[in-house]
């Protein structure tokens, strides 16, 4: 029973649904929530569940890391593959920089206007 | 409380629209059939004589995308650069979380060492464990977070020391890709001596890369918590 959970197709559904739900949940706080502070939070929501999806989806059932230790030495076709993880360790970083770069401006914003919320910004004027 | 006020109707409207995207979304992925990538099989087999890293991810971040980690760090350090050109010198700053605590300030004096000890650990042991530069450099920050929490006010960061140790760490990483330029005929290919496999020293430049980013990200992840910790209140206004 528990066998026919441990295979790689099973493990890459419940890996994608749930990475798509997450990212759901993230999209509609982008579009409904109106407090800037949130809506960046939500899009770090968005950011995590692609994390999860690109990560999860080259696991395999039964590969190693991609780490030579506890007695393994060589590196071969048992080891799963190490670019999607570089690349999402890439990712993790630019997210952090650009989430910090946004709330910063969302801190300042409210320095200056006094709110922060994006149904009341009206710098542009009264043109639709 | 009636509904109608509870539930608003762009909300409702919103989640329906993605929830009909998700699915839709979905339906394309179950679509594609699960090619197997070659990239990583090669680049598993090319690590064993070209890195002697028994970590191929690191191999990865810091040989075989050496030049995409120095986008990356880039990245942040403009990032960071964005944060901190607003910042009005003259404002009188206070630290807005800060718990006055005995307890708190004397556990963080003597934890603050052995986190950064571990944050060192973390980065020199990248090429031989999971970890390295980025998550070493972010544990050393936490470190620096703990004080803040502890000390508050009283607790000043020397500006001088992060700026220079930022810009040596970047020029460093710099550096070493000019140095591969002249020894080893590539940008930031692998000049030095790789030794043996599992061993501490070894992987030629791949753990001076991993302790330059290491440090560059520990100073700029500071820089950004002091931002976010020690501002006036918003608040007040």
């Amino acid at each position: 029973m528990l066998e026919m959970l441990n295979q790689t197709p099973f493990v890459h559904t419940v890996v994608t649904v749930g990475s798509f739900v997450i990212f759901g949940i993230g999209l509609v706080g982008v579009l409904s929530k109106k407090n800037l502070f949130k809506i960046f939070l939500s899009l770090s929501l968005m950011e995590s569940a692609l994390f999860l999806f690109f990560i999860g989806n080259h696991y395999e059932v039964g590969m190693l890391a991609p780490i030579a230790a506890d007695g393994i030495t060589a590196f071969d076709g048992h080891m799963v593959d190490p670019v999607p993880q570089a690349m999402i360790l890439t990712t993790i970083v630019i997210g952090i920089a650009v989430l910090a770069l946004a709330l910063s401006y969302v801190v300042r914003y409210h320095r200056l206007s006094g709110h922060n919320r994006i149904d009341k910004m009206d710098e542009l004027g009264d043109e639709q | 409380m009636n509904l109608k006020k509870t539930i608003r109707l762009k909300t409702l409207l919103s989640t329906l629209m993605v929830s009909f995207l998700t699915i839709t979304l979905l339906g394309i992925l179950a679509q594609v059939s699960g090619e197997h990538a070659t990239l990583g099989n090669r680049l598993l087999s090319l690590n064993h004589n070209l890195t002697q890293s028994a970590n191929a991810v690191t191999s990865v971040v810091t040989y075989f995308r050496g030049l995409d980690t120095l986008g990356e760090v880039t990245i942040l350090f403009l990032s960071i650069f964005g944060v901190g050109i607003g910042i009005n010198r003259s404002e009188h700053l206070h630290t807005i979380l800060h718990y006055d605590n005995a307890l708190l300030k004397m556990g963080a004096r003597v934890l603050f060492p052995v986190i950064i000890l571990f944050g060192f650990y973390i980065i020199f042991h990248g090429h031989l464990s999971p970890g390295g530069g980025f998550q070493g450099g972010v544990v050393i920050a936490s470190a620096f977070l703990l004080m803040f929490l502890a000390e508050g006010d009283a607790y000043a960061l020397d500006h001088k020391i992060l700026t220079l140790v930022e810009a040596f760490s970047g020029v460093g990483f710099v550096l070493l890709g000019l140095l591969g330029v002249l020894l080893g005929g590539l940008f930031l290919s692998n000049p030095l001596p790789l030794g043996t496999l599992g061993q501490l020293f070894s992987g030629g430049v791949l753990p001076i890369i991993y302790l330059f980013v290491g440090l560059k990200v520990a100073a700029e992840i500071t820089v950004l918590i002091e931002y976010f910790i020690r501002t006036h209140d918003a608040r007040d206004a």
